[in-house]
């Protein structure tokens, strides 16, 4: 088994080729219409997968949006890329271990299917030949390009698709392994360990919608299958499942059919006018649309169609929908949709069937006929070969048909922008930035003190630097990760807010374990009753001490309690516990903290409870215990 | 590191090869240690061939210009297409609705268009037309409506429509607006419209073209599909996007024999005049000249300064005629003191016609008439290019 991944990530700042803001934005500023037409490619012939989709013969409707211009409708010739742009992709090939191209050389990627407003996506590689290694093992980097994201589809209607302009021309990473994974799971773990080390260049966009990936597999050297839009990495090992499943059902298949028999013409009679299918109300359905019914013998295929792990029949039928016709009803699914044993029978002996063969029955257009029966024939002369080489779109837990695999014939130069040259002073500049790797941060974040969990999971989200910034000036790691963690989590990330309360903990205005409930919550009850607000529009505490407010200053201790009051309760504990104090010395520490601490809690903090009764202790043992 | 690919091309900077999933790569020369043939290319035969249509027979010509380019691979730059069967390949649908007979007069990008081009264009027209079966000519945006109103003053009474088209977007990409274009100027060119007309988009959308007068049209934006304009006159009438024409103005070819005018003057001037023009630079674009277009200011203004230059080139026999900068609208020289002044000088309005209109116009007159009739018929409506009345 041969998997490879393709990621994408779209990439933070500007759209690449225009100034627009690289944002999903809904706001519909007017539309407007476009069709597309498949033009001869570099070398004159015609991209198989363009035409597929020109035959659909669609016409596209464009929002414009707020954040688009006269370059994302096609008015206007494409900008220069962004800078930074740019040196986020080299960066990203770099942390890939690749080799950064001398020039980026943009070229036009043709797709008819309407999600570009030019009929092309444009794309450019930044780096080749890198690696990965993951857990012991080494993933081959093919590519890393750089390329325009596609429109954002709002709707799709018979013969009309409409999208928006929005996302279109978003820069997008693209990291294209070598098929060397083996398994979904481990195509999983790639797939989210590349996308962490990616993170580390603070260069992909946050949204949820920001990453997606397309995966090929082929299974014992057989023919490669594209497998576009898996949205979430969770749904990867499912995708993958059901395709491996798709494919060794397949594969058996075209070993059943070879020891059959071969192919053979198959010929549509025309059953429209007849005594058959009364009953069915599908079938009288598409005869009042003025279809006609065709019925024909499938040589060789009963049994395969739909049995068992067998789904010749969808496959088939798939095709047929990709071309806007109908849909297939064969014998392996009947009696079924109003269509009796009898009738079954009947069409078994009326089209000659023997006993391996199927039938099927098709409502059409006259004028689709030839289209139709062209269609299955090619699916079935295809069967016999196995897996077809085809893009599949990812759905729940499987796949679906979408269009056979694009040649390379379909590139060709972007001739509205020039090959930007990369030079080595650029580069080094990049490679100098270059931040540290996923493991090795995490490891200098638990030199600081910080546990292992919270600084892995701040470097999955990002706050990794603010952690660190944290842990640097309030000098209380623990603290510090299990409060940003909290506010990481929380859909507001408000890191000036969480920077204000830590600051005014450590300047002893509020208590420690206000922190959290203020940020969350904005208020906090002090034991006595007394509350704390927290108004984050004014960045501002305030107390609330029967039914006033006032502000809370810099110099305000939360404490009731005067520091003598506190100093009294200490003398009280030590004298109290005298004889422990003498025999343990400094060893009983923990034992009257814990004391001290029933009585004054919430009103210091632990810090300045501990360092008095520590100082307390010390001069009673000075004084020699007395 | 080793690349396996197809070798394109190579300059004294990079080497430029086609990689198998595709994409270019170029290398800079002096990173490449060595190369190793692997296999030769062999080209595909080409396929293109003659193409039998359906319908009225139309007369393709072809000039150049972005409607007719196809990518060049040692530059990496869009380049015009070299024979017509290799545009009527890229344009299949056009067998659809009409048999096509396809030329090429010219290949060169429009802005490299010159005054003697233009006599060229409209005698292979007039040859073509002679049997009454239209002609469709593909042109480059940048100097089309030049090239349409010349080939308007050139060719008196077609015997058939003469069409022209271009492209915004260059018909290597799915979106190029070259088909619709193209078919909508065939559908023209099938009538029995009496005038040289413009097919292009009307709208950003492909679902409307407007059909422009070859005298009335000007490029109003560098690169949008709706970049033609009928200026200060409606246009002739529109395509919708089921294919079918509605007329605004429609002139029916008639009985008077199609005549053909084979001289343009080159000695004519355009000048853009601006604050702060001077003496000297008026007399740097007036030798030698015969004629001259002023692009004035407003209802058609040069500087009090200047006058006197231009009644001296008038006095010595230069027609001299004033258009406005503004494009909409006429000029009017009776309204303010300069004006009466540049009249009393001897320079003649132009009323609404469009400066590089009136260029081609004194172009044509001082190429074929004597210099009293044509000073007399510059201010005289001969294709439509002028009007008393305006709309908007």
């Amino acid at each position: 088994m041969k998997i490879g991944l393709e990621i994408h990530f779209q990439v933070k700042g500007r759209k690449l080729f225009c100034s627009c803001p690289g944002q999903e934005d809904r706001s519909n500023l007017g539309t407007f219409e476009r069709r597309l037409t498949v033009v001869s490619g570099e070398n004159q012939d015609r991209d198989l997968a363009a035409i597929e989709e020109a035959m659909k013969g669609r016409v596209f409707q464009y929002i414009i949006s707020e954040n688009s211009c006269l370059v994302e409708m096609d008015e206007e010739p494409p900008h220069l890329p962004g800078e930074e742009t740019l040196s986020a992709a080299i960066l990203a090939a770099m942390m890939l271990d690749c080799k950064i191209v001398d020039n980026i050389h943009f070229m036009r990627k043709i797709v008819v299917d309407g999600s570009n407003t030019s009929g092309f996506q444009r794309t450019g590689i930044v780096g080749l030949s890198g690696k990965f290694t993951h857990g012991g093992k080494s993933v081959g980097i093919a590519t890393v390009t750089l390329e325009e994201e596609a429109c954002r589809k709002i709707a799709e209607e018979k013969g009309r698709v409409t999208y928006s302009l929005d996302r279109l021309g978003i820069p997008l990473i693209e990291i294209s392994t070598e098929p060397d994974i083996s398994s979904p799971r481990e195509a999983r773990e790639v797939a989210e360990a590349i996308g962490l080390t990616l993170r580390r260049g603070r260069m992909i966009r946050r949204e949820v919608s920001s990453i997606r990936q397309d995966l090929n597999i082929s299974l014992n050297g057989g023919n490669r299958v594209e497998i576009k839009g898996v949205q979430s990495l969770s749904q990867i090992e499912k995708v993958l499942e059901g395709e491996i499943e798709r494919q060794n059902s397949l594969v058996s298949i075209a070993n059943l059919l070879r020891k059959r028999g071969k192919q053979e013409k198959i010929v549509p009679l025309d059953f429209t006018e007849g005594d058959l299918f009364s009953g069915s109300a599908l079938i009288s359905n598409s005869r009042g649309e003025g279809k006609r019914i065709f019925c024909f013998r499938l040589p060789h295929l009963r049994g395969l169609l739909r049995s068992g792990n067998f789904r010749l029949g969808s496959e088939i039928a798939e095709r047929l929908r990709a071309q806007g016709i109908g849909g297939l009803i064969h014998s392996d699914e009947l009696p079924n949709y109003g269509i009796s044993q009898e009738e079954k029978e009947s069409l078994f002996s009326r089209l000659k069937c023997g006993e391996d063969d199927a039938f099927g029955i098709i409502a059409v257009r006259d004028e689709e006929v030839d289209k139709a029966m062209g269609i299955i024939e090619r699916r079935v002369a295809q069967a016999y070969e196995g897996v077809p080489a085809e893009t599949r779109a990812a759905t729940e837990n499987g796949t679906r048909f979408m269009r056979p695999l694009p040649g390379s014939s379909r590139m060709y130069p972007e001739t509205d922008i020039p090959v930007i040259e990369v030079n080595e002073k650029f580069t080094e500049k990049i490679r100098r930035e270059m931040p540290a790797g996923v493991e090795e941060r995490i490891e200098q974040l638990v030199s600081l003190g910080i546990p292992a969990q919270e600084a892995a999971a701040s470097v999955r989200k990002e706050y990794d630097d603010i952690l660190e910034e944290f842990t640097r000036e309030f000098n209380n790691p623990k603290l510090c990760a299990r409060f940003l963690s909290t506010v990481f989590s929380t859909e507001e990330r408000d890191v000036e807010a969480a920077r204000y309360i830590m600051r005014r903990m450590a300047m002893g205005n509020i208590p420690l374990d206000s922190v959290e409930p203020l940020y969350i919550q904005r208020e906090f009850s002090l034991p006595d009753g007394r509350k704390i607000i927290f108004e984050r529009e004014g960045m501002r505490l305030l107390l609330e001490e029967g039914g006033e407010k006032r502000e809370i200053g810099n110099d305000f201790r939360y404490s009731t309690m005067s520091i003598e009051d506190l100093e009294a309760i200490i003398d009280k504990v030590v004298m109290e516990n005298s004889q422990v104090v003498r025999e343990r010395g400094e060893n009983s520490f923990k034992l009257l903290m814990g004391k001290v601490m029933k009585e004054a809690r919430g009103q210091f903090s632990g810090r300045d409870i501990s360092a008095l009764l520590k100082k307390k202790i010390d001069s009673f043992i000075r004084k020699g215990g007395s | 590191m080793e690349i396996e690919g197809t070798f394109l091309t190579k300059d004294s900077r990079v080497t430029v090869i086609k990689l198998k999933n595709g994409y270019n790569l170029s290398l800079n020369n002096l990173s490449i240690e060595s190369m190793a043939l692997i296999s030769k290319h062999s080209e595909r035969a080409g396929k293109i061939g003659g193409i039998e249509g359906k319908g009225k027979t139309v007369h393709l010509i072809g000039t150049g210009g972005t409607i007719a380019s196809y990518v060049d691979y040692e530059t990496g730059a869009v380049k015009p297409l070299t024979t017509a069967q290799e545009m009527l390949y890229a344009h299949p649908a056009l067998a659809e609705i009409a048999n096509i007979d396809a030329d090429i007069a010219l290949n060169i990008f429009s802005e490299d268009m010159k005054i003697g081009d233009w006599v060229e264009i409209a005698r292979k027209i007039y040859d073509k037309i002679g049997d009454g079966e239209g002609a469709v000519i593909t042109h480059g945006t940048d100097t089309l409506s030049y090239t349409s109103s010349a080939i308007s003053f050139l060719i008196e009474n077609p015997s058939a429509p003469i069409v022209f088209t271009a492209s915004q977007r260059s018909s290597d990409r799915p979106s190029s607006d070259a088909y619709l274009n193209l078919l909508g100027a065939v559908k023209v060119a099938q009538t029995r419209l009496s005038k040289v007309a413009i097919v292009m988009h009307s709208s950003v959308g492909d679902d409307r073209l407007e059909i422009i007068s070859g005298v009335r049209a000007r490029k109003m934006h560098t690169s949008r599909r709706d970049a033609f304009r009928s200026i200060n006159t409606s246009s002739l009438g529109f395509i919708d996007r089921n294919m079918e024409i509605h007329w605004n103005d429609y002139s029916e070819i008639g009985n008077e024999a199609m005549k053909l005018y084979e001289k343009m003057d080159e000695r004519v001037a355009l000048i853009y005049y601006h604050p702060g023009m001077g003496e000297e630079e008026i007399h740097r674009m007036l030798e030698n000249k015969n004629g001259a277009i002023i692009m004035g200011t407003g209802l058609g203004h040069i500087s009090n300064a200047l006058i006197p230059v231009i009644g001296e080139y008038v006095s010595r026999g230069m027609i001299v005629g004033m258009t406005s900068q503004c494009l909409y609208g006429t000029v009017n020289m009776q309204v303010y003191s300069t004006g009466r002044n540049l009249l009393r000088a001897g320079v003649i309005p132009l009323g609404d016609m469009l400066p590089e209109v009136a260029f081609t116009k004194l172009s044509f007159l001082l190429g074929n008439f004597d210099h009293d009739t044509a000073r007399r018929m510059i201010a005289v409506n001969l294709r439509g290019e002028m009007s008393e009345r305006r709309r908007e």
